[in-house]
């Protein structure tokens, strides 16, 4: 549905520089620290910049020509809407009917309800929650094909992020062949969501894995330094000196859990895999 | 479908998902033709990934369970549950055999052995 070839973007000393797949029907996450390039590189797929080389297709046509009626079967969420802070929901709501010809007004209405979105106040007075709520809802409102979304459970709270993820998991139960691009940097959210996982960090993705395999056969293991000494390394990703020893990553679980019964094994989650392949030796 | 995940357990949230969807069929709650619920739905209830959800009903369809027909959804295969519970007997039988074996490899002796058994039976 989406491909990225080679997208390059130089800013002074950063450079991005990602090639990446979005199939039809898939979760896609991408995950890495603050400054990353998670958020350059969603720009770069919406055409809001301008790579310095490599391109990026959707529905195999080039980003950068896509009609508007093209454009108005995507859906995004970017960290900032785009509304006026002082429109209210009601006046949003003219502004999308005009603007997506499927938008869905019972549909938005419906949701701006039952998540408590009140019609007449205005954004500027809404809380981080309710503004994230609504920048979710005008995404999935208008029968979007793809969904990109950039962070978008960013700053709230456990419970406001359980509901945005539950919207997104309705809309993918309602719309089977949608596919959707989300970044994060909360593990639960991309474990629970995700199908397929990409890590970026200083602009380059250093690893590719379904959520799948990173949750059965990634794992930690905490080996004190003799028993690390002695420790077959062959599938160790990266290491990181603890006070108890060492805290080794692996992506073959199964391994070390047969051939060394006694050590102690956590399994990896998506945490573990940005601290210890952005962070470890 | 009654469905219980651990995620902080060792076993791949796929494998717990087929071992949990086989007993049903096993004990009969999920009936041959019963339609299981689509990847999507499931993988949203339960707060997993599609491909896992995916995944673990690729493998129940390589051993037989279910069929999945494209476009309408996976159906409870016609069960032969004789050979469903000579399978699930064999996966205790290779489970007993892998503890005796661990036991003997320290030195335990048969007697030793049935003894823990007896101790542990008690409990039940």
């Amino acid at each position: 549905m989406v491909k990225v070839d080679n997208l390059v973007k130089t800013y002074g000393d950063f450079r991005l520089d990602i090639s990446l797949e979005i199939p039809e029907g898939t979760v896609t996450g991408i995950v890495g620290k603050n400054g990353a390039g998670k958020s350059t590189a969603i720009k770069a797929i919406l055409g809001l910049i301008r790579p310095d080389s490599g391109h990026v297709s959707i529905n195999g046509k080039d980003a950068s020509a896509l009609t508007g009626s093209e454009k108005a079967a995507i859906g995004a969420a970017l960290s900032d809407s785009g509304f006026s802070a002082y429109l209210r929901v009601k006046d949003i709501l003219c502004i999308l009917r005009k603007m997506y010809p499927a938008f869905d007004e019972a549909l938005f209405t419906n949701y701006c309800h039952a998540q408590k979105l009140p019609m007449d106040k205005q954004v500027k007075d809404f809380s981080t929650g309710m503004r994230a709520k609504l920048r979710v809802l005008t995404a999935i409102s208008h029968n979007a094909q793809l969904l990109i979304m950039d962070e978008p459970t960013a700053g709230l709270d456990v419970g406001a992020r359980n509901d945005i993820l539950d919207l997104l998991r309705q809309y993918l139960v309602d719309h089977e062949n949608c596919s959707i691009l989300l970044t994060s940097h909360i593990s639960s959210d991309l474990e629970g969501l995700c199908d397929d996982i990409y890590l970026i960090h200083d602009g380059k993705i250093i690893l590719h894995e379904d959520t799948d395999t990173i949750l059965s056969s990634y794992a930690l293991l905490k080996v004190s330094e003799d028993v690390y000494e002695k420790l077959d390394k062959k599938y160790i990703l990266s290491t990181k000196k603890e006070a108890f020893g060492y805290e080794c990553f692996t992506n073959e679980k199964q391994f070390y859990m047969e051939n060394y019964p006694g050590i102690v094994i956590e399994n990896g989650n998506v945490d573990d895999l940005i601290l210890m392949m952005t962070g470890g030796k | 479908m009654h469905i219980i995940l651990n995620n902080t357990s060792m076993v791949p949230i796929y494998e717990q998902l087929m071992g949990q969807i086989k007993s049903e069929i096993i004990n009969g709650s999920l009936k041959e033709n019963d339609v299981l619920p689509s990847v999507r739905s499931l993988s949203g209830q339960l707060r997993i990934s599609a491909l896992t959800v995916k995944k673990a009903y690729d493998r129940l369809e390589e051993e037989g369970f279910v069929i999945t027909v494209h476009g309408k959804g996976t159906y409870v295969a016609q069960a032969d549950r004789q050979l469903a519970m000579e399978a699930r007997k064999k996966t205790v039988e290779d489970d007993f055999a892998a503890a005796i074996q661990k036991a003997s490899a320290i030195g335990f002796t048969k007697e030793d052995i049935l003894k823990i058994v007896e101790i542990i039976l008690e409990d039940y």
